[in-house]
């Protein structure tokens, strides 16, 4: 309840009117550009979120998908680990524990923090032992792993990761780009056999293209592949 | 197992010697001469003199670029070895400060089989190889990368290292010279960069596949940050000979600039399989070792996979060789050599090797993600019959920035099958863009030249 009536209202207009011939602050990029140094490239900056937590929660996402690695992290993780960054200061963000677990909650469409299947670890726990924990040997974990379990279950990376005290985002990072690693058992990924054949078929199509194309029969190719998309 | 080419009987044998039996037969294969060479390093040259008669050899790589081989050697062997573990998955168990050698057997190319011909026909002299060089520069390990899917190569390999250890001519303490080097044997497998050198040792790292920029070279900051010499299978398997016949035999052969003989997996009409040739052997010859083909005549010759040049008929007396081929926009790369006849379109050729490559870019930088991608688009453009005016001159620019541009040598030679295609085939090319033609009668749907195939 405001003191008069209608005070409200008029201050809100009054601010509206100040505003109006204020001089605009928009500014009609592209048409119109600020003049940057041309080294400028912004800041890195983690944001806190209504609680007053920040909302980074070091999972190394970031710092793994940029191509030049100009984006680093530093602090103590969400494991109770601490890394030391390695870049200039500008570049990474440091994260404190006062933020800590946020993970729950929040939905993310991305599988590797959807909700996931638990596994029975035995066998996984025998695969480390074999490679004596020791995150240098990744890519044999992750191909003993597939082998015992059919695919790479996300629980399956969570263990790998406390075990070996390898960043998970480093074990999705190289899961992920291996074209003989799958998150989804072979049965229940959609479309199953033509990503198989997508993953097992790319050299053996290019063999096959490059034949035809020895012998100028690029029309059938064209015909037959058109087919099977379909 | 792949057809090995009968080459001229005045042709050395080194990397696949003539009549051999059984590969495996470690005892035949002493009595052939195998580890003299590997005794001769340990007991009588040392590292440095090990060194020197590589570099007197002459021998360049043979994975495709063409580097001089004892100076990568040399730079390993004098660079000092890292206390620290680069930053990532934190400090690895096994991770002292060592050095390293690493055999590249994985043979990027689905089109190329020379490398793991080899390594089924002559497991030994890799491995020998591979000991040397370990020798040479102080490494304690030697690995060789094989790709997972080479099933007969890895079983060759893994025998063959067990027969070594049992004569006391790997592990340690390695023909009672006090030397101890392990060797080993690792399937990788997943994507097609792993050929290149810094994505390998990314791998056998355990991580993701993306290559590195360099320098620092691996020679100095390699596997594990520490100096490794990552060479060729055919390349070490060259150096017991070295040792056993001296620099100056090796020297001889071939031609001038790079001695030796190398392995070409050729493919053409008339035939196709694995010859081992002496380097600077013309293109013709090479592409004759395959057969008389029963089709009208050569058009044009596929040369380095993939991301190869595509050469007229009237550069087929060029030399088989790094210079040369570099010098007429083609490259050795994979060794494969494929010869195409009337019956292909360059187009469509150039189409489907740049889809390949921008199919194959691991995605690490801008130019290779996305321009590869583009050179891709725009030569579809042209094989459909909807080419815009100035693609010729797009095509042409945006390979100079990707070459300009790019943090490794995939994204760089990817741009060669048009580039070469352009330079080479340009009336071809026109036809497409300015007439909608296919001169071949290949390319669907635009319409085809009276007198076409078809
Ligand atoms: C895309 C790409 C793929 C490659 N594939 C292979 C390969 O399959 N085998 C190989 O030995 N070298 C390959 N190389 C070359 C290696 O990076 C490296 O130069 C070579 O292994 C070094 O050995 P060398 O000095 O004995 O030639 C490739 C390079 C690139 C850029
Ligand atoms: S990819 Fe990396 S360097 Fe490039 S804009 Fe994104 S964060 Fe920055
Ligand atoms: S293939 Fe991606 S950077 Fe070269």
């Amino acid at each position: 309840m405001s003191r008069l009536p209608g005070l409200g209202i008029a201050m809100g207009m009054a601010l509206t009117l100040k505003k109006f011939f204020e001089p605009k602050a928009t500014i009609r990029y592209p048409e119109v550009r600020l003049d940057v140094p041309p080294k400028f490239r912004g800041r890195l900056q983690l944001l806190y979120d209504e609680y007053g937590t920040l909302k980074c929660e070091t999972c190394f996402q970031c710092a793994q998908a940029c191509p030049i690695e100009c984006i680093d992290m530093g602090g103590i993780d969400t494991k109770g680990r601490y890394h030391i960054h390695w870049g200039a200061p500008e570049t990474y963000g440091e994260r404190r524990d006062e933020s800590a677990l946020r993970r729950s909650g929040r939905p993310v469409p991305d599988q590797a923090y959807a909700h996931f299947d638990p596994i029975h670890p035995v066998k996984l726990e025998a695969i480390l032992e074999r490679f004596d924990f020791d995150p240098s040997r990744m890519l044999e974990i992750l191909d003993a792993t597939q082998a015992e379990y059919g695919h790479l279950p996300v629980a399956a990376l969570k263990l790998i990761s406390q075990r070996t005290g390898a960043w998970y985002a480093m074990i999705y990072g190289t899961a992920s780009y291996y074209r003989h690693l799958r998150f989804e058992p072979p049965a229940a990924e959609p479309l199953a056999a033509a990503t198989a054949t997508a993953r097992a078929g790319r050299e053996t199509a290019f063999l096959a293209g490059l034949d035809a194309s020895l012998a100028g029969s690029s029309r059938r190719r064209g015909r037959a592949s058109a087919a099977s998309r379909s | 197992m792949t057809t090995v080419l009968r080459t001229p009987r005045a042709w050395p044998a080194i990397l696949l010697p003539r009549g051999v039996a059984d590969p495996l037969d470690l005892d035949e294969a002493r009595k052939g001469g195998a580890f003299e060479g590997l005794r001769r390093a340990l007991l009588d040259l040392g590292g440095p003199g090990t060194i020197s008669a590589v570099a007197a050899s002459g021998l360049r790589g043979r994975g495709g670029a063409g580097f001089p081989t004892a100076e990568k050697w040399r730079a390993a062997a004098t660079a000092a070895t890292a206390d620290v573990v680069a930053p990532g998955f934190g400090s690895g168990h096994g991770t002292m400060a060592r050095r390293y050698v690493v055999a590249n057997g994985y043979g990027a190319d689905p089109s190329s089989r020379t490398d793991r011909t080899l390594m089924e026909r002559n497991p030994y002299a890799v491995l020998e190889g591979a000991l040397i060089a370990a020798t040479a520069i102080g490494a304690g390990d030697a690995i060789v990368a094989v790709r997972a899917e080479a099933t007969e190569a890895i079983a060759a390999l893994e025998t063959a290292i067990a027969r070594m250890v049992d004569a006391n001519l790997a592990g340690s303490d390695i023909l009672g010279s006090g030397v101890n080097v392990e060797l080993s044997v690792r399937p990788v497998q997943g994507a097609y960069m792993l050929g290149e050198e810094t994505v390998l040792l990314k791998a056998i790292e355990g991580k993701r596949g993306q290559p590195e920029q360099r320098p620092p070279q691996p020679a100095t900051h390699g596997l594990f940050g520490q100096p490794t010499v990552v060479q060729n299978v055919q390349t070490l398997a060259a150096v017991p000979w070295i040792l056993a016949n001296g620099p100056v035999a090796f020297a001889a052969i071939g031609s001038k600039a790079s001695p030796g003989t190398i392995l070409v997996s050729v493919r053409a009409p008339g035939g196709a399989g694995v010859a081992e040739v002496p380097v600077g052997t013309p293109l013709r010859e090479i592409v004759a070792l395959a057969g008389k083909s029963r089709s009208d005549g050569l058009k044009a010759i596929l040369v380095g996979g993939p991301a190869g040049g595509i050469l007229p008929e009237e550069l087929a007396d060029t030399a088989y060789e790094f210079e040369a081929l570099r010098a007429v926009g083609a490259h050795v790369g994979s060794g494969s050599v494929v010869a195409a006849d009337k019956r292909a379109c360059v187009v469509d050729l150039a189409r489907l090797l740049t889809r390949f490559c921008a199919d194959e870019a691991c995605g690490k930088t801008i130019p290779c993600r996305i321009g590869l991608r583009r050179v891709s688009e725009i030569g579809d453009r042209i094989a459909t019959g909807l080419p815009k005016p100035t693609d010729g001159q797009l095509l042409a620019d945006l390979s100079a920035d990707i070459v300009g541009s790019a943090l490794c040598d995939h994204e760089r030679l990817a741009t060669l099958p048009f580039a070469s295609g352009m330079r080479y085939f340009r009336s071809e090319l026109d036809e497409h863009i300015l007439r909608s033609s296919c001169p071949a009668g290949v390319c669907r749907p635009i319409a085809v030249a009276a007198g076409g195939a078809h």
